[in-house]
């Protein structure tokens, strides 16, 4: 048939079509996509960078300079070495990679502020991307290792991770090695999945003493690890406590502490001699509540609540009687609320500071980690029953959301946390796709105000809309339909879709505001009002999408079958 | 970059989508079972791969979108290096030039502008640039008055007015550029019978062509609003919509006076197309000059107005620099680079050089024009347009090195060919016209974006996919991602068949490859200070020549086809 087209043809490409098998596989590869998101990154160096760059160079330098004992002591820079030592070893080992030119530049001395120029940034940036090589094979490896029927939805999966904005606007634009670091943490998720229990708890491990919030995600391991490594629960019958002993696999759990304890102690071992100061580098309580951009989480929810409440408070005499008899802690008068607010001006605009509440009671780091913790075990208790590969990714999912609605002082950028293993999860069913899509639009769009410069501004936006509309509308077509699919709620659906759509909008909406407060000196006042409704929008969004997967984790019984 | 997705793994099979793909039977009469496959132009680079997954008809619909928003994305992404004349005093550079016109026409009435202190930066482009600047100017004045205030805010430099210019040509260029190329190669591909994924990655290849995208968005220019306005006149050409197709070529040339490069196979394809071919059309005739004379009226017409014929005159006068040398720094044509042997300026008076270039010129542009008026067939307008600009580039008065963009457009329209030749030909001499880009590239602080695009752009056609590692370990996989290619199927190289032209083009990249090491390493004698440059325009000038002559040739040989064997 169509013999006359045969014609056209390159003879040579007929040959080696023919000459080749017949059939026709896809291999899935990342290698594309690697080369083109490298372009594009490649492009980005000569573009915006946050004071995160200085702060990596300042610790290669100290690790270069420095003996080991000092480099959690040095403090010439105000940006102190405050990340678990495989990173620090990880710095000092890039730091040996400097070139002299580099070097002349700037870029190994240790000074207060960085004085360094475009080579030292070139170094940097090539640091970045080359270290991201370990995200891409691990996915690659996910993907070589998944099942024939779920190749196709684990590589949209995966090509996801690797294009994600977040890691490009939080890495190669603002200037972090997250890339790196959550290639070390899906390595473990993927070796979970390929019951290799040991590797993930040393993946875990390493990456762990790379970088300490993913301390977050430790429920969820400890006890995925306890259940279906160490506990074994399938011959077990009680008779007398004795028999408890019987269940818990002896060799497994000696080999499993062996692990986790060498590899601790290869990291901190060698900081032994300065283990407080080390402690209270990598955690700093003395930070308030929430960042001076407030991650979209339930803290700031609150914290607008509170803001609210104070100009409700103050105009209607009536509410705050009723509040009063409710919150016992509220000031009883307008004139001791003024007295309050004067004395405490406003919790956001300032660096760093303690965040106070007017009208709502105060919140104490102890409360936030109890009320984490809480929901923690929640989470992972399901866990406990059926060691899941499914289950354990849905408890590493609910733990990355509670860290970052509930957590003390949460960055935007730890969104990721709670992206990157829900993105694990998608695949298994089409329902999960609902909180996902207003995860993701949400939580990268939250990491909008990172980048405030007007050169990267058509960049991101661009690029997030284009990823979210690309992966929801794939991610729909390949993950699994279940049958139970008819019980969704289309009204959430339509809902989250309505929400996603809106983002773009909002987005607009607040550039224009920044861009028009030049021309109308009176919006300057209002330049927090910006954020506040990034941050108020996208904590809906977040907030809304642990609702609907807390729900299906816990309730939706086919589901997990 | 980066178009991807696995859409969708169960409707993406191997039947043909849309409106009769090609398709073609690999004879292999051993085997029993029949190897279907598509013939793509592209076939096995990586954007057929990219562009794979939009193949369904269900998701075709938004293969044009992402396509265009990963194209932009890339433009953004250049945007954030340097630009002409970046901290530059007195006289900056390209993009003061482009601020300066915004900054007069805005707070100059008409009669001024072309007139208005014309040592720094005066208005030497036709008045739509003029109209373009003023209407941009007042939008950037309405956000900040400062970027634009007459005389004080000369050399004005800020994060926030380069984010603004950088957009400025962003929004040029997505609305007149990209929707022109995006119609031809859906108007050249549905004729043609092409699958509307081919149809797709021919507009990708062309939209990251990379010497547009390094001159508009880093070096700092409008051009995408010529070459689009151009693009826009040849596909009414196509619909055969003649006196609107005229319109728009007025309104390129009102833009920036190089489209008349094209002018010569415009005025000959009107011409043939209402007196000649197939035969005397007075209507046709009619409405195309009336168009072309409104048009003409609509865009000088405020300067007469508000000038008189004297301001009218001051215009003509700066936008033909006939005062100014036979070429200006170095530049890849025939003047600048057969300068080394012959002292032009010595031996002959500027009045002499004009015609004898203008001379020159006419001679190149002939062939292409007679046969345009012969046959004049839509297949061949790329080819003459081609042809023809390439002769002005080469042997006219006054050209300047970004002026390659003009033959460039034709030339890479080219990539809707399905002849391997062609396109081997075309991705040649785009390569050549990015290396002559390289010393204004260097000066502007675009090393970074020249390699990044060299690289990128040549990738995405395939052109290096023959080297995609073997030797790494089988977990890595390196290769196409989504589309079923075989695992031992490597894409060639584009290079033509013929050995010669094999040796060409290989011994070019060769001398483009020394000439960048030498430049890099050695340092020029100080009695030879552009010794490189000069090396750089040598080279390019020869294989502009070759591939002139071949383009000629090709225009004589293709001239009694059809659409189908472009």
């Amino acid at each position: 048939m169509v013999e006359h087209n045969a014609k056209s043809i390159e003879g040579k490409r007929t040959i080696a079509a023919s000459a080749s098998k017949s059939v026709k596989t896809t291999r899935y590869s990342l290698w594309n996509f690697w080369i083109c998101a490298t372009a594009l990154k490649v492009l980005l160096f000569p573009g915006y960078y946050s004071t995160d760059f200085d702060v990596h160079r300042n610790w290669l330098a100290i690790t270069n300079k420095l003996p080991m004992g000092k480099w959690y002591l040095e403090a010439t820079s105000q940006w102190t070495l405050d990340y678990p030592p495989f990173f620090a070893y990880f710095e000092w080992f890039l730091s040996q990679f400097v070139p002299k030119a580099v070097a002349e530049d700037g870029c190994l001395d240790i000074v207060e502020v960085g004085n360094f120029g475009f080579p030292t940034i070139i170094f940097q940036r090539t640091t970045v991307i080359l270290s991201e090589v370990v995200l891409y094979v691990a996915l690659q490896v996910f993907i070589n290792t998944s099942d024939i029927s779920e190749k196709s939805a684990n590589f949209v999966m995966a090509s996801s991770i690797v294009l994600s904005p977040g890691l490009l606007i939080v890495d190669h634009i603002h200037f972090q090695y997250n890339g790196f670091l959550f290639g070390i943490l899906i390595s473990s998720i993927v070796a979970a999945k390929n019951r290799r229990y040991l590797l993930c708890a040393t993946f875990f491990s390493v990456a762990l003493c790379f970088k300490h919030i993913f301390l977050y995600l430790a429920p969820a391991y400890f006890v995925f690890l306890l259940r279906a490594y160490v506990l074994d629960f399938s011959s077990f019958k009680f008779k007398s406590y004795k028999d408890l002993i019987s269940i818990v696999q002896w060799p497994n759990l000696f080999k499993l502490a062996a692990v986790v304890i060498g590899i601790f102690s290869v990291a901190f071992l060698p900081f032994i001699s300065t283990w407080p100061q080390l402690l209270q580098r990598l955690f700093p309580f003395s930070r308030g509540l929430t960042h001076a951009y407030w991650a979209p989480n339930f803290w700031a929810v609150y914290s607008f609540a509170d803001k609210v409440l104070t100009v409700l408070v103050l105009k209607l005499p009536y509410l705050r009687k009723i509040l009063s008899i409710v919150l016992t802690s509220m000031p009883k008068t307008a004139a001791d609320i003024r007295f309050e607010i004067d004395s405490n001006n406003s919790g956001t605009r300032g660096l760093v500071q303690d965040v106070f509440f007017v009208v709502l009671p105060q919140i104490t780091p102890k409360l936030t980690f109890l009320l984490t913790l809480f929901y923690q075990i929640l989470a992972v208790i399901p866990v406990l029953f059926d060691p899941s590969f499914k289950r354990f990714v849905g408890s590493l999912t609910l733990c990355g959301y509670l860290s970052f609605l509930f957590g003390w002082h949460v960055h935007e950028k730890a969104i990721m946390l709670v992206i990157i293993p829900f993105s694990f999860l998608v695949p298994f069913d089409r329902r999960l796709l609902t909180p996902f899509t207003l995860l993701a639009s949400a939580g990268y769009v939250s990491l909008f105000p990172l980048l405030y410069e007007s050169q990267d501004f058509l960049l991101k936006f661009l690029y997030t809309f284009i990823w979210c509309i690309l992966y929801f509308y794939a991610m729909g077509q390949t993950s699994k339909v279940n049958r139970s699919g008819i019980r969704r709620v289309f009204f959430f659906d339509r809902l989250a879709i309505c929400y996603y759509l809106l983002l773009v909008p909002m987005v607009l909406a607040v550039q224009s505001l920044d861009v028009l407060k030049h021309k109308y000196v009176a919006l300057e006042k209002y330049e927090f009002l910006g954020l506040m409704i990034y941050s108020m929008y996208c904590s809906i969004g977040v907030l809304s999408s642990w609702i609907g997967l807390s729900w299906l984790y816990n309730f939706d019984e086919p589901m997990w079958n | 970059m980066v178009a991807k997705k696995k859409l969708s793994s169960k409707n993406s099979g191997k039947k043909p989508s849309g409106n009769t793909p090609v398709i073609v039977q690999a004879s292999s009469p051993v085997e029993a079972t029949k190897k279907v496959e598509p013939v793509e132009a592209f076939f096995a680079s990586p954007l057929y791969d990219f562009v794979t997954p939009f193949r369904p008809v269900g998701n075709q619909w938004c293969a044009k979108y992402v396509i265009v928003i990963f194209a932009l994305i890339i433009r953004c992404a250049v945007g954030l290096g340097g630009y002409s004349g970046l901290s530059t005093p007195p006289m900056y550079g390209d993009f003061e030039a482009q601020r300066h016109w915004m900054e007069i026409t805005q707070h100059l009435p008409i009669r001024f502008w072309y007139w208005y202190d014309l040592q720094y930066w005066g208005l030497d482009y036709p008045p739509l640039t003029a109209y373009h600047s003023y209407v941009l100017g007042k939008l950037g004045a309405f956000f900040r008055r400062e970027w634009f205030d007459l005389e004080t805010s000369r050399g004005y430099e800020s994060l926030d007015l380069k984010s603004y210019m950088r957009f400025t040509v962003i929004l040029s260029e997505s609305l007149l550029y990209i929707p022109a190329v995006i119609y031809f190669t859906k108007w050249v591909g549905k004729h043609r019978s092409q699958s509307p994924i081919g149809q797709y990655i021919a507009a990708a290849a062309i939209l990251f062509q990379p010497a547009l995208i390094l001159v508009d968005h880093g070096h700092f220019q409008y051009n995408c609003i010529m070459l689009g306005m151009t693009v826009y006149a040849l596909n009414n050409f196509l619909d055969g919509f003649y006196a609107m197709g005229a319109i728009c070529f007025v309104l390129s040339l009102c833009f920036k006076q190089m489209s008349l490069y094209y002018s010569p196979i415009i005025f000959a394809y009107l011409l043939s197309k209402s007196i000649y071919s197939p035969g005397f059309n007075l209507p046709r005739l009619f409405a195309i000059s009336v168009a072309t004379v409104l048009a003409f009226i609509g865009c000088l017409g405020p300067i007469y107005i508000f000038g008189g014929y004297k301001n009218l005159a001051q215009m003509s006068y700066r936008i033909f620099p006939f005062a100014r040398g036979i070429f200006e720094d170095k530049v890849a044509n025939f003047w600048c680079v057969s300068n080394i042997f012959i002292k032009y300026k010595n031996l002959f008076t500027p009045q002499d050089l004009q015609l004898y270039s203008l001379l020159a010129t006419v001679v190149g542009c002939l062939p292409s024009f007679v046969i345009t008026f012969l046959y004049p067939k839509k297949h061949l307008l790329p080819y003459a347009l081609a042809a023809c600009s390439m002769s002005f580039f080469l042997f006219s008065f006054q050209v300047h090195e970004k002026t390659i963009l003009l033959p460039l457009l034709p030339i890479t329209l080219l990539y809707t060919s399905r002849d391997w030749n062609v396109l081997s030909l075309v991705c040649w001499i785009n390569n050549v016209a990015l290396f002559t880009l390289w010393p204004l590239l260097r000066k502007d602080g675009l090393a970074l974006q020249y390699g990044v695009l060299f690289v990128l752009s040549n990738w995405l056609i395939g052109n290096f996919s023959f080297v995609t590692p073997r030797f790494l370990p089988k977990f890595l996989t390196p290769g196409p991602s989504i589309s079923h290619i075989d695992d031992d199927y490597r894409r060639d190289i584009l290079l033509p068949k013929s050995i010669i032209w094999r040796i060409v083009i290989v011994g070019s990249y060769l001398g483009m490859g020394l000439i960048h090491f030498l430049d890099y390493y050695v340092p020029p004698s100080l009695k030879y200070p552009d010794l490189w440059t000069i090396a750089n325009c040598s080279l390019g000038f020869s294989c502009f020549m070759i591939f002139w002559i071949w383009n000629n040739y090709k225009l004589f040989e293709m001239r009694n086809k059809t659409l189908h064997d472009l």
